[in-house]
């Protein structure tokens, strides 16, 4: 029997550890750690639960949709788990998915995905699309998919406000689906880019126990995939590097919930993360002033807007609320409180509208004479209008407002601020409600995703009770439902003539901003967005 | 003895469910669970949903009696953020706070108390001055400005510790510094108070002038009857170490329950801030009591006054 000496053993034992010191050598791709002030509002990662800023900002790490946006140009629709879309009819999109995509788990991307990530059983229940006010039939016996585990009964009406009239995802081949909606909708293609239309892998859908094991962490084709999620904690995410669109090049991507502002900062500047995010404009300077650390970000695609409660004794003209719009200096409180970082927006529409824009539209004019003239003529005699506010919900909140309530003053408007700790209060009708604060958004890139959502018929603000016109009301039905790309633009231009100059149901205020501290020497632009693109195009050290 | 024990335990018990019902009603009716959690842009259909799969539509006294039944059971309800009991939430949370609360009652404990005997061992001299100016500092800075400056100093500055989360032991280190100062400035200022009042009892003179070394007068006369107040203290630091670090585990984005507890206030998570509420009351009552009971040990003639109570 041949014995092994001790100098042999110690041989074969460093030649065991070779390959794997080698591999763990050729991987140099860095680990990086992001501040966050929060990671998940409803601690889940499951984007219909998660309809958040915060979601937005995590979501495309791990997950992607069949048409993307250009994060680092104009957010302009780019091909993304589809390589190419066209439109069969007005109610029809047909859509070739892209060949070769792995999901987390190894499964290969194909149009069963597709179809189950906007089948009943992840996405609308027993929900069926809604035409010219009457249901249409369930068509299908059971929710397939679904097993022992039932999507919470509150996802379905959020994917139904984001897909109010899709009717059903046909598979033609194993790499070709098409939407069809029930009526006709030009905004389909924009939807698909839109949070909430994430694809899902369907084997790993219903493997997990519960819907909440599969939200806590969905496997998706994204470029990094979930280790780990502690909530109100962390969220630990390792490179997918069979990803279609490069090897990643972060090995590991650390989101660690750091509340306090002022800990995001000394946790960056002191090195132990390499981003801090969510910081106010005030502390721009303060982390600029040392030349390792930079500021990136700008404005998104969300407004700060002030809304009315028409129905408020003194609000009830319109003239008075036109007042207020001509009362405030906006370009005042950017430069003021926003280091000159954002900017007065065009109404509550955005470039990446395209042809939906309405050009030559301005947010109403600085004007304190005609401010002071319309609440002559409305015969404004001075009574209170509530104010209620939350502390800071928005950035710079508070100091906007004691500056808006004084701008409203000098043209003789007594608006009194009242603290209010959460939306519940904001909202109350028990006591007389005048204005109040809000933001809108662009879920995709036309006006149905904001100002139809916002104040249409099935808006918050309608249903809050604080606004309503017959006028605009039908419009919001011709934006949701014609085809007629012309019809539809005209529309909307009249729909931001009535709600911001007519009978306003809001003033804009402000367009928001974002903004991201990071190490300097990181290769690395941020969005016009809350999300955050850590693909290989996108960093490097 | 049992009478005494049955009757702190039924007030323990009564202060409990005042705890209890007084949460409950200030957080139904401050706002409304399904508009934080969902947030308020959800469609109506949608926060209705969440409502009622929570028995958020019930009325307030119905819901009340619903959770006072289920605590009778032994159930402290689900967290509607996170779907799972709310006790395995808190539970989770309990380790990463004592890994701080208790190292920091031992910095308490074991600067404040010595301290404040020197200081009144050394009445009017300069270490008495020094020890008292630091306490007075200790106590009045705010635990989140003390932590802001320990990080900018020991992170930002001179980079030997971490500024927060709970990678290793080290991010420990500044939690439990920040902690222990106040508590030590708070204990220093009771230990010497109580000392001082102590020494100028004619219990002390007497002993001194029948020639018992001063030491011995000291530790055998004065800190036994100076430990009541000092004792007192201790027991409320103890009754807070769930509890007792909302501030300074915000400031260090340290997970414990004081984090917890912040996220679920904001989000008006009823069954969590309720069972974070019941265990503070719990270890706060409990720690009530032993310091009943240790007062009986320190000082003879409360326990005989307990024994002629109790007959």
């Amino acid at each position: 029997m041949s014995r092994i000496s001790r100098r042999q053993a110690l041989a074969l034992g460093a030649a065991a550890a070779l390959p794997r010191i080698a591999i763990a050598q050729g991987d140099d791709r860095p680990t990086i750690t992001i501040a966050v002030q929060r990671i998940a509002n409803s601690n889940t990662l499951d984007s219909l639960r998660e309809q958040s800023n915060v979601g937005e900002r995590t979501s495309l790490m791990f997950n992607e949709r069949l048409i993307d946006l250009d994060y680092r140009g104009n957010l302009a629709q780019v091909p993304s788990l589809a390589t190419a879309w066209r439109r069969i009819d007005d109610t029809t999109v047909e859509l070739k998915l892209r060949p070769g995509v792995k999901f987390h788990n190894g499964d290969d991307f194909t149009a069963e995905d597709v179809a189950f990530s906007f089948g009943p059983a992840r996405m609308f229940g027993e929900t069926r699309p809604v035409v010219n006010g009457q249901t249409l039939p369930v068509a299908f016996s059971a929710i397939v998919g679904q097993g022992a585990k039932k999507v919470p009964d509150e996802i379905p009406p959020v994917a139904r406000r984001l897909w109010p009239g899709l009717d059903r995802v046909d598979i033609v081949d194993r790499h070709t689906v098409r939407f069809v909606n029930a009526t006709p909708d030009v905004t389909l293609e924009g939807r698909l880019s839109a949070l909430g239309s994430e694809i899902v892998n369907r084997r790993a859908y219903e493997a997990a126990p519960t819907w909440l094991d599969y939200a806590r962490k969905p496997v998706g084709t994204g470029p990094y995939r979930i280790r780990e999620f502690r909530p109100d904690t962390l969220l630990v995410l390792d490179a997918h590097d069979a990803y279609w669109g490069g090897r990643p090049p972060i090995r590991t991507l650390r989101l660690v919930e750091v509340p306090e502002v002022s800990s995001r900062i000394n946790g960056l500047l002191s090195g132990e993360y390499q981003f801090a995010c969510d910081i106010p404009p005030d502390q721009i300077v303060a982390v600029e002033r040392n030349p390792a650390f930079e500021i990136q970000g700008g404005t998104i695609l969300n407004h700060r807007i002030t809304t009315f409660d028409k129905h408020h004794p003194q609000l009830r003209d319109p003239r008075v609320r036109l007042a207020f719009a001509h009362a405030m200096d906006r370009q005042a409180i950017i430069d003021g409180l926003w280091a000159g970082r954002t900017r007065v927006p065009a109404g509550m529409q955005w470039e990446f509208f395209g042809d939906m824009f309405v050009k030559g539209w301005t947010a109403p004019e600085f004007d304190p004479a005609k401010a002071r003239q319309l609440l002559k003529d409305a015969g404004y005699k001075g009574d209170p209008i509530p104010y209620r506010l939350l502390n800071n919900y928005y950035t710079n909140q508070l100091p906007t407002s004691q500056v808006l309530v004084e701008m409203w003053r000098q043209v003789g408007l007594n608006v009194e601020i009242t603290m209010k700790e959460n939306w519940t209060q904001i909202r109350d009708r028990s006591s007389p409600r005048g204005v109040r604060d809000w933001s809108a958004g662009a879920t995709f890139n036309d006006p149905v995703g904001s100002i139809v959502s916002g104040f249409g018929p099935n808006g918050a603000a309608q249903q809050a009770g604080e606004y309503d016109n017959a006028e605009f009301s039908q419009l919001c039905v011709v934006l949701e439902t014609s085809a007629d790309r012309a019809r539809r633009h005209a529309a909307f231009a009249r729909m931001l003539a009535i709600a911001e100059r007519e009978d306003p149901a809001y003033t804009i205020l402000h367009q928001n901003a974002a903004f991201t501290a990071k190490r300097k020497d990181i290769k690395w632009k941020a969005a016009p967005s809350f999300a955050m693109d850590f693909r290989a195009s996108n960093f490097s050290l | 003895m049992l009478r005494f024990l049955g009757l702190r335990l039924a007030r323990a018990a009564l202060t409990i469910g005042l705890v209890v019902t007084f949460a409950f009603v200030v957080l139904r009716l401050s706002g409304d669970p399904a508009l934080m959690i969902m947030s308020p842009e959800a469609p109506a259909e949608a926060i209705a949903a969440f409502r009622h799969a929570w028995g958020l539509d019930q009325p307030i006294w119905a819901q009340y009696l619903r959770y006072f039944g289920a605590i009778l059971h032994g159930e402290l309800g689900q967290s509607m953020r996170d779907g799972r009991p709310a006790i395995q939430l808190v539970a989770e949370r309990i380790p990463a706070t004592l890994a701080i609360t208790l190292p920091a009652l031992l910095v308490k404990v074991g600067l404040g108390i010595p301290a404040g005997i020197h200081a009144a061992l050394h009445r009017d001299s300069l270490t008495d001055r020094i020890v008292m100016a630091g306490a007075v500092a200790g106590f009045t800075v705010p635990s989140f400005v003390l932590g802001l400056l320990l990080v900018l100093l020991f992170a930002v500055q001179l980079g030997w510790l971490p500024s927060g989360g709970q990678e290793s032991w080290r991010s420990a280190i500044l939690p439990v510094i920040t902690l222990g100062l106040g508590g030590a400035g708070i204990l220093a200022r009771f230990t010497r108070s109580a000392m001082l009042e102590v020494l100028g009892q004619p219990y002390i003179r007497t002993a001194s002038a029948k020639g018992v070394p001063w030491r011995a007068v000291v530790r055998g006369h004065a800190l036994p009857n100076a430990a009541i107040p000092t004792v007192t203290v201790v027991g409320f630091m103890v009754g807070s170490l769930i509890a007792g670090a909302v501030v300074v585990e915000s400031v260090f984005s340290w997970p414990g329950v004081g984090r917890l507890l912040v996220v679920a206030v904001a989000n008006r998570d009823l069954a969590v801030v309720q069972c974070i509420l019941l265990l503070v009351a719990a270890t706060m009552v409990l720690s009530n009591l032993i310091v009943d009971l240790l007062y009986g040990v320190l000082d003879p003639r409360l326990r005989s006054q307990a024994a002629a109570g109790a007959h």
